[in-house]
This record gives C-alpha cells, sequence and structure tokens, in this order.
C-alpha cells in the first residue's frame, strides 16, 4: 500500500465516520485485474475500415479477429482460418473457418460474416482494391468456408489477409459489415479477444475494453497477430493523456501502468525510476520523410530534386528527432525498412558519404531554378514533422532555395498537400511526414513508395521504371527475383527522388515493473501481458 | 425585476445568433479538412473526397448553416464527424468534470483573493501588502501548465499525496473527487486569485479613504466590522464585475489544465475537436461557452442589487 492509499484510506475512514461520504475500497485484486495503458493518441473513433489511423488499428485489433495474422518474422499465419488453399491456375482462393467462432453479440462467426467484411475492406485497402479490380466473385460456400475466384493470380492474398497496415483486413457480423466503407459503423461487435465497452468510451478520454469468454485462443504461441491470444487481464482501459510530461508523471506515480510511445527527452526520467522500465517500442521502426511535388515548380525538376538529396544530411534530422540517443537512429539511403528482407540501398549513393553542398548548388543552377518561392509545410503540432520542417527549411535555404515556410497543423496539412494548384494559388513545393516501419516492407502495404502519377501518393511522382518493378515484385515467384525487383525499384525511386528518406529511427515504450509480457512490434500486443 | 430577468435572457438570444454565425463562419473559411484527417495517410485524394462527400462537407454554406440552426432550435446539436455520437452526449460527458473544476477553483480563488486583498488594503504600504502584490504578479506572470508541472512534481511525484491526473466523478465520494480536482484547481486559480486580489485592494483602499469610514472609526467600531460589514459591501459591486468578467480566465485556462493534469472535461475536448476540424463539436461547445459566459454576467448584474441597494433594474 503506497503513501496515498494510505492517506486515502484514512481520510476516506474519517470522513465516512463522521460525514457519511465515502471513498472507494482499495481492492488488490481487481487492480491487477485492469490494465491501463495510455495510447499513442486519442481513440476518435472507432471503425478500422472507415478511420485509418493507427491508434484505431491497435485498438481493433483489441476487439476484431483477422483470418490471417502476420508473426514477428512478418509471414502471415492462419488466425480465424483453419487454412487456405489456392487451385493450380492461382485464379480460386478457399479460406475455411475454425468452427464455432463466436462474436461478441454470441452470434457465430459464419462465412458469409468474413466475405461481407472482406468487400466492405476491399473498398478501402490499396491491396484489397487491387484484388477487387481482378474479382471475379467472393462468395461463400457453406458456413465455414470462402471462396475468392480471381481473373488473374494474386499471389500475395495471405499477405493482404494476414498485414498489420492499415486498414487490415477484420472480419466483423454480416449485418455491420455492409455499411457503407465510406461511414462509419454503429456497433463494435467483433470475435476479439476483448469487447469494446462502448457505454464507457469517452472519445479523447479513455476507452474501455473487458476480456470476451467466449475466446477461442489458438493453440500456437502467440506471435504478434498470430497463434494464441491469451488475455491475461479482465479489463484494459486506454486512457488518453495529451501531455507528455503528465504521462511520464502518471507512469512513475503508479497511476497508469503502460505508454505507448514515451517522447525520448522523457526518457532518461523513466529510466532513472527503479519502478518503470523502457525499451524500444517496435523494431519496425518508422521512416522520416518529406516529399517533394512533382508537379509543380522548381521539384518538377528532376536536377532540382537532386540537389536536395545531395546536401541533406540524414543525421541532421535524426539528430532533431531523437537527439543524442545514437541507438534510436540510423541511415537509410533507401526506402525499404532496415532489418526486413527486401531492404536494400540499391543506388542510394546520393545520399551516403559527406553532404556535397557545392553539388547540390550546382544541380540547382541546372535545374533552372529562377528563385520562385518553395512552399515548405511543416505542421506544428506534430513533434515529428515540425522537427524536420525546421531541418529542411535550414537546408533549402543553404542551397539557395526561396523558402516560404508554412507553419500549419496536422489538418490543413492533409487538406493542403491534396491540392495540385500551382504555389501561390493554394499549392506546395514540399510536407513533412512519417511511416511506420511496419508498412514500408514492400510495395504492396507502401502507397508512398509508389510513382504512378496521379494516382501515387501526394507529391504525384510519375516514374515508369518505378512501377515496372512494382509490377516485377507482384509476380515474382519467390523471394530472391521479389528483392532483385526491389533492387530495381530502390534505384529508380532513389536516382528520380520519388521522395526524400530523412532517416530510420525508433520509439521507446515504457511499463511498470509489475508488468510482464511486453514485446516489441508494431503495435501494442495485449495477450500474453500480465499484471502483479 | 423579474421583466428585467426576462429582458436580459431575452437578449441572449441575438446574442447567441452572432455567435453561431460567427462561429459558423469562422470553422467555413478556416482551412483544413476533416475528411483529410478522417481517410489517414495511406488514402487517395478520391477517398478523401468520397469521405468529404459522405459528411455532406461538399455542400453550400448557407445549406449547412440553415440545416445547423435548424437542428439547433429543435434541441439537436448534430453528431461528431469522428466519433459518431451525439454532440450532447460528448458534452454530457465532459460538463462535470469543467463543471467541478471551475466551481471548485471559484471557490477557492474568492476564498484566498478577497481577504488576501482586504488585508494588503488594510496594511497599505507594509510587507504584507508587499507580498500581496508580489503574489499578484506572480500569478498573473507564471503560466497555469508550469505552475500545473510544478504542483504534480511536488505534491504527486515527491510527498505522493495527490494524483496527478485524472478526474473522479462526484458521485464517487467527496474525498476521490477532491483529490483529482485540488492541483488543477491550485493551477488554474493563480491568475484568478492574483486578478482578485488585486481589484480588491485597489477598491478597498478607495473605500476606505471615504467619510463614512472615518466616521465608523470615529464612532469606535471595530476594525473587523468596518473592513468586512462596512467597507467590503461598499467595494463588492467592482469585485463581483471581476468575478465574472474572471470567468473567461477560467474557461480559456480549463482547456491548459486539463490537458496538463488529464482531465477529460469541455476544454480538451475543444481544442481535440479544433485539431480535428469536428466542426459539430466545435460549434457546441462555443455555443455553449457563450451561452454560460452570458448567463453568468446576467447573474452578476442581478447581484449588484444585493451589494448596492440603489441600483434598480
Amino acid at each position: 500500500m503506497d503513501r496515498r492509499t494510505l492517506i486515502k484510506a484514512g481520510a476516506g475512514l474519517g470522513l465516512a465516520g463522521h460525514f457519511g461520504l465515502s471513498a472507494p475500497a482499495y481492492s488488490q485484486g481487481a487492480a491487477a485485474r485492469t490494465l491501463k495503458f495510455v495510447p499513442q493518441a486519442n481513440l476518435a473513433n472507432f471503425d478500422p475500415i472507415w478511420g485509418t489511423q493507427y491508434v484505431v488499428r491497435n485498438a481493433a485489433a483489441l476487439v476484431w479477429d483477422t483470418l490471417f495474422g502476420f508473426d514477428e518474422h512478418l509471414v502471415p499465419k492462419p488466425q480465424m482460418a483453419e487454412g487456405a488453399s489456392v487451385s493450380a491456375d492461382g485464379l480460386t482462393w478457399t479460406i475455411k473457418l475454425r468452427p464455432n467462432l463466436k462474436f461478441h453479440d454470441g452470434s457465430t462467426v459464419h462465412a458469409k460474416d468474413v466475405a461481407a467484411s472482406l468487400t466492405r475492406w476491399s473498398a478501402r485497402d490499396s491491396m484489397g482494391q487491387m484484388i477487387k479490380a481482378i474479382q471475379q466473385e467472393l462468395v461463400a460456400v457453406d458456413d465455414l468456408t470462402v471462396k475468392w475466384v480471381l481473373k488473374k493470380p494474386y499471389p500475395k492474398m495471405l499477405m493482404a489477409l494476414g498485414k498489420n497496415s492499415t486498414p487490415m483486413a477484420f472480419i466483423m457480423p454480416e449485418r455491420i459489415a455492409k455499411t457503407d466503407p465510406f461511414k462509419q459503423i454503429e456497433e463494435y461487435i467483433g470475435s476479439g479477444p476483448m469487447r469494446f465497452v462502448k457505454e464507457e468510451w469517452v472519445p479523447g478520454a479513455k476507452a474501455v475494453f473487458a476480456k470476451f469468454a467466449d475466446y477461442k485462443p489458438r493453440s500456437e504461441p502467440g506471435s504478434w497477430l498470430s497463434g494464441g491470444k491469451h488475455i491475461m487481464v479482465d479489463r484494459i482501459e486506454w486512457i488518453v493523456m495529451p501531455d507528455p510530461a503528465t504521462a511520464s508523471a502518471a507512469l512513475q506515480n503508479g497511476e497508469v501502468d503502460w505508454w505507448e510511445n514515451p517522447i525520448t527527452d522523457l526518457v532518461p526520467q523513466l529510466r532513472r525510476n527503479r519502478n518503470v522500465r523502457v525499451d524500444i517500442a517496435d523494431p519496425l521502426g518508422n521512416i522520416g520523410t518529406f516529399r517533394m511535388n512533382h508537379l509543380t515548380t522548381p521539384f518538377n525538376s528532376l536536377k532540382a530534386r537532386q540537389a536536395v538529396l545531395a546536401a541533406l544530411s540524414q543525421e541532421d534530422y535524426m539528430r532533431a528527432l531523437v537527439g543524442d540517443d545514437n541507438a534510436l537512429w540510423k541511415p537509410l539511403p533507401g526506402f525499404f525498412t532496415p532489418g526486413t528482407p527486401l531492404y536494400t540501398e540499391e543506388g542510394g549513393d546520393l545520399l551516403k558519404g559527406p553532404r556535397n553542398m557545392d553539388l547540390a548548388k550546382r544541380l540547382l543552377a541546372e535545374s533552372g531554378y529562377a528563385g520562385t518561392p518553395v512552399t515548405c509545410v511543416v505542421a506544428q503540432d506534430q513533434p515529428i514533422t515540425k522537427a524536420q520542417g525546421d531541418v529542411t527549411a535550414d537546408l533549402l535555404k543553404r542551397i539557395g532555395f526561396n523558402v516560404d515556410y508554412v507553419a500549419t497543423d496536422w489538418g490543413t496539412t492533409g487538406q493542403r498537400r491534396a491540392m495540385k494548384n500551382p504555389v501561390g494559388q493554394g499549392g506546395w513545393s514540399m510536407f513533412h511526414s512519417w511511416h511506420a516501419g511496419a508498412d514500408c516492407i514492400n510495395p504492396a502495404v507502401y502507397i508512398a513508395c509508389r510513382a504512378n502519377g496521379d494516382a501515387a501518393w501526394f507529391g504525384w511522382p510519375n516514374i515508369p521504371s518505378v512501377e515496372t518493378a512494382v509490377d516485377e515484385w507482384f509476380e515474382a515467384p519467390n523471394l530472391d527475383a521479389e528483392k532483385a525487383a526491389i533492387r530495381r525499384l530502390n534505384r529508380a525511386g532513389m536516382e528520380n527522388v520519388t521522395y526524400a528518406p530523412t532517416g530510420f529511427f525508433l520509439q521507446y515504450q515504457a511499463w511498470r515493473a509489475n508488468i510482464s509480457g511486453v514485446v516489441k512490434g508494431p503495435l501494442p500486443f495485449f495477450w500474453g501481458v500480465s499484471k502483479t | 425585476m423579474f421583466a428585467y430577468i426576462i429582458r436580459r435572457v431575452l437578449a441572449t438570444i441575438p446574442v447567441m445568433a452572432v455567435v453561431a454565425l460567427f462561429v459558423f463562419s469562422l470553422l467555413y473559411i478556416a482551412p483544413g479538412d476533416p475528411a483529410a484527417v478522417i481517410a489517414g495517410d495511406q488514402a487517395t485524394p478520391a477517398d478523401v473526397e468520397r469521405i468529404r462527400q459522405s459528411l455532406g462537407l461538399d455542400r453550400p454554406f448557407l445549406v449547412r448553416f440553415g440545416e445547423w440552426v435548424w437542428n439547433i432550435l429543435n434541441g439537436d446539436m448534430g453528431v461528431s464527424i469522428f466519433t459518431n455520437l451525439p454532440v450532447t452526449t460528448m458534452i454530457k460527458q465532459r460538463i462535470e468534470p469543467t463543471l467541478s473544476l471551475m466551481v471548485l477553483t471559484l471557490i477557492l480563488a474568492v476564498s484566498i483573493a478577497v481577504p488576501m486583498g482586504v488585508i494588503a488594503a488594510w496594511k497599505h504600504g507594509t510587507w504584507i501588502d508587499r507580498c500581496v502584490m508580489g503574489f499578484a504578479v506572480l500569478g498573473f506572470s507564471v503560466p497555469v501548465f508550469v505552475v500545473g508541472y510544478v504542483l504534480a512534481y511536488i505534491f504527486a511525484l515527491e510527498l505522493d499525496w495527490l494524483p496527478v491526473q485524472g478526474y473522479t466523478a462526484f458521485k464517487e465520494g467527496l474525498f476521490p473527487w477532491l483529490e483529482n480536482l485540488v492541483l488543477p484547481s491550485i493551477a488554474l486559480g493563480g491568475v484568478y486569485i492574483a486578478l482578485i486580489a488585486r481589484i480588491t485592494r485597489a477598491t478597498m483602499l478607495e473605500v476606505l479613504q471615504q467619510d463614512y469610514i472615518r466616521t465608523a472609526k470615529a464612532k469606535g467600531v471595530g476594525q473587523r466590522s468596518i473592513l468586512f460589514l462596512h467597507a467590503l459591501k461598499n467595494a463588492a459591486v467592482p469585485i463581483v464585475t471581476v468575478i465574472g468578467i474572471g470567468m473567461a480566465l477560467l474557461i480559456g485556462g480549463a482547456v491548459v489544465t486539463e490537458s496538463v493534469f488529464a482531465i477529460p472535461g469541455l476544454g480538451r475536448l475543444t481544442v481535440d475537436a479544433i485539431l480535428r476540424r469536428d466542426y459539430p463539436v466545435i460549434q457546441g461547445v462555443v455555443l455553449l461557452f457563450s451561452f454560460v459566459y452570458v448567463l453568468v454576467n446576467l447573474l452578476i448584474d442581478l447581484l449588484y442589487t444585493l451589494f448596492d441597494p440603489r441600483i434598480r433594474y
């Protein structure tokens, strides 16, 4: 019992005795069965298909389950599915469900629920859209069997169904899954290991999940999104804390158990507390980026884009993001996540070695740049974009660009980056962002590495050689062929500057010493986490 | 008097109408797009546009404004773009923490600041006066969040007397309720105490120079009676006025205080809604704050008659 509890108990007893006022009874058992978690952001909505923010995905992974799930080696393993088979011509996928899986409303999970869920998911997900484009039919053959017939083979099917990038292919009851994918669902019924307690949801402050008694974990050991999802607590409370200093103090004080992403500045303080453990959150980390607008001057010129890359020091960016902690970052002369099978530095020479300001200035001169303002959009309410934006503004000025630094917020950045107007008419030249490393492991889930013009991500790079390599990767029969395709993609993307990677960085997570079972991964995995 | 109250309550209608038009227009012309926030980082421009259409954000200003006003008149503040919950539900969820924080701060501030100001005026020119004024300058100068961090560090982390964050509903018991609100109220009350203490002191100094105070002293009335019965009552009108005006300080301060102490109140709801461009929530909360502010000022006007019987409506 800590000092405050003792005081509270004393005061509560005194007040109760004298004035009939009560303090809640102290219950060690109940406290140990409730895990209090501080998420990375506010859970503002709870439809993992309609809203694709990571925080929604993370919460949704508790409530909804998937047919397949990535394990820690990024291999899709059966989860709700007993297994899947594909016809010899690669056109018909047959997926068999595990029997007697239950939704939180007590109904049994049927194949028709799966078909409806996959239909809704495929309208919003990039891989799903590819499958939908070649879909002949998606039907429930019987209660436990789904058949997905395609017009051409799609070898990455299981990856699509098991991936952890948003939106994940979560399975919902048919009546819910029939909701327009561009409208929010109104019931939060899944078949995952936890139920969402909607009555206790205070958006922006608190979300509560209760253990689902009828959940049937798989027999295999849990590994990220695959295997047995054994929940060791009765209740998980997500407590939203917008202020990192408050979250840090709350963790040190034992008011919360687990903080998803402490900011680097506070980590030394947390490490000094013997009741707190700190470790890397996600070994797949993040890739810092800024994107140049390929449609407008000056970055419609390849030479101008190359000028920026020639002078860009990733160390400057990473120091601005993570400070002096060298364990938290590494240079990234490529587009793919370090440590994953497809990582390559092919073609990344312009980002390696000492920075060459003379080359940058020469390239800029050769681009014909005539001093037009470079509208550098920087969201100030996101520490990662703010830090990167400040470094970029300085870099551009040193190269010789005329920088128009637009300090704004993330909401405005989201609107402005979609505009294709010329600079001066609401358009933009560059904006900053970052991608979760888990989303940068292959081109299927990595929309930012694509260069298919109008269909590409903001900045709209049009680089046919990149797209050729993407196609080659999709059709690659084995890992070696995939690697070869990705090397070509990386080279083409680097030489033509699809976008500018500013480095690879990791973030921490922190938890109380009485919590065990916390693993590193692209999202917080609550299964296997216990509290004493 | 009754007719006056009715007139004043009716006068709030055009005020609220202007506020409604102003807030709606401001949000309409402000940059930012909730559809882009909802769609997320991986969305295509087509996805964003489709979401914008599904939310009705592509419709003309007048259509949207007219529909919103009509719904408000029918008691419907709309549905949050993000949570899909009615704005009234979200406000109901959040109103108790904010109300608790503001009421406790008000009680704390008035009960500390008024005696401080009276004593400072009484001991004018002494070290006590200088201390009170020094505190007032400090209260004005130090931002709420700094006071909040310092209090949390000392009383929560170091002494372990109080929690760092959160809110416990009043129905859970008086002590747990107070436990969560003490530090935020002190942090938020700093500016308010400074403001009221300074005004009390200045007004009291003026009143204490009046002839009737000198007469009371000459008649042998005790110091306490002079200060609190004769002088303070006559100084009350400006003090009460400042307390009313200071409600705006409390509302603004609550936004920061609720963030620092992770209190799930209306202040945080407002900030979250603004950052995400959740228009119905912003409009609802701002309208509510405006209404409360107008009502508080009406209450202050009515209180004048208690302190100064010469005032008649």
